[in-house]
């Protein structure tokens, strides 16, 4: 009976209110997201008509930048959190709908090189990290909840092995902010450096997948290279994400060991249960792309309709990222979680780099 | 057991995660430009 859990009794919200309750925060994002793409339409047109040198900024960082600004200083109103926290549905919607300017030749060419990078950042991340939550003496926990946030996939991976490894709350918080203040920090120095370092769109695509933690801003960090490497970062990102099951397996399995989590029970459920089911839909979508189910038309308006969802995701990453809530959280686990960072990102640059020698990309 | 907490186990049974509404209204989405009821999405 370990698994019922007698929950509380709630009157439950009537779908079409749970429906209602979404739609001022869908707006706020749907508004930031068009502001920023008309600033980048007009303050680069504006710039060139009075003879301005002024960088072209896409509409991904004014969203980003609008979202932040106003998180950061007016705050967001209780009304539009429910649908400000949509942003995740947006990305993920937005990823099954690239997969149709994906051929699955493409896929799998480009998957089976970043599948044994993302195996190799998985282990040394982990590793790594595990080392560093042990030198700062941080709880085990606390350390395991940072390790799979940093190797895998950010938010989601800390929120999935929690429940599995049956972690303190404070310790899930403390996790997520350090990811997502981290997370912030990469959206503006991968471009930088990607730039300085004149990697090719291949390369920083693969860079940006491997070395930002949160799907969203990996995907944000990718497009503000460019299109093609935003393409390659979410592709890289989701099979980073494919591997969230495996890798909560394995600590769950590591924790009922030491007799502080629930024994798995059946293994391929828990797998499944753990799977990003958007990974699926994305392979699918390319599937039917590649045996031209879609037309050439079809496709463009299949990727429009992707850039408009990901408009929404832009949109609330920097809506939901508040730098004073991020530091009431305290410094240790952000200190480790930094640390970490800037070790993987250098570890997975020179990866991408070995790799583009390999293969001369 | 009490009848509330076999009434949410049977609902969370049934209920799908984010992930997978995400999917299911992705392709909604794209049956709807195959089949030529959104021909064009401007950007």
């Amino acid at each position: 009976m370990a698994d019922v859990i007698t929950v509380p009794q709630v009157q439950p919200v009537q779908p079409a209110l749970r429906f209602l309750r979404v739609i001022p925060g869908v707006l706020l994002l749907a508004a930031v997201g068009y502001a920023g793409k008309l600033l980048e339409q007009n303050v680069g047109a504006y710039a060139k008509a009075h003879h301005w040198t002024f960088p072209n900024i896409e509409y991904v960082l004014w969203a980003i930048v609008l979202g932040l600004v106003i998180s950061n200083t007016v705050g967001i109103p209780e009304i539009v959190r429910t649908g400000v926290a949509t942003y995740e549905f947006w990305l993920k919607a937005g990823i099954v709908l690239l997969g149709s300017r994906f051929l699955l030749g493409d896929i799998l060419k480009l998957g089976g090189v970043s599948l044994v990078l993302v195996a190799i950042e998985i282990a040394g991340s982990l590793a790594f990290m595990t080392f560093l939550g042990r030198l700062f003496k941080l709880k085990p926990k606390l350390t395991t909840l940072l390790a799979v946030g940093s190797a895998v996939c950010g938010v989601s991976a800390i929120i999935a092995t929690k429940g599995a490894i049956e972690a303190d709350d404070e310790d899930s918080s403390f996790s997520i902010a350090a990811i997502l203040a981290l997370g912030a920090l990469a959206l503006f120095t991968f471009p930088l450096i990607g730039h300085a370092l004149h990697l090719s769109d291949r390369a920083y695509g693969l860079w940006a997948g491997l070395g930002v933690d949160n799907t969203a801003e990996a995907t944000a960090a990718g497009a503000l290279y460019s299109d093609a490497a935003g393409k390659l970062a979410v592709l890289v990102k989701s099979t980073r994400n494919a591997m969230i099951g495996f890798v909560v397996l394995a600590y769950a399995i590591y924790w009922a060991s030491q007799g502080q989590a629930k024994a798995v029970g059946n293994k391929a459920a828990f797998l499944w249960q753990k799977f990003p089911k958007f990974v699926l839909g994305f392979l699918l979508i390319s599937v039917l792309a590649t045996y031209h189910f879609f037309n050439k038309d079809q496709v463009g308006a299949l990727a429009n309709l992707s850039r408009w969802a990901f408009l929404l995701t832009f949109a609330g990453v920097g809506l939901r990222t508040n730098f004073s809530e991020m530091r009431k959280q305290g410094l240790r686990p952000f200190a480790v979680g930094a640390i970490g960072e800037v070790v993987i990102a250098g570890f997975t640059l020179a990866l991408v780099y070995g790799a583009s020698k390999i293969f001369g990309w | 057991m009490g009848a509330e907490t076999v009434g949410a186990k049977t609902r969370n049974r049934w209920k799908l995660s984010l992930d997978t509404w995400a999917v299911l209204v992705a392709f909604l989405l794209a049956l709807l430009v195959r089949t030529g009821v959104f021909k064009h999405i401007p950007w």
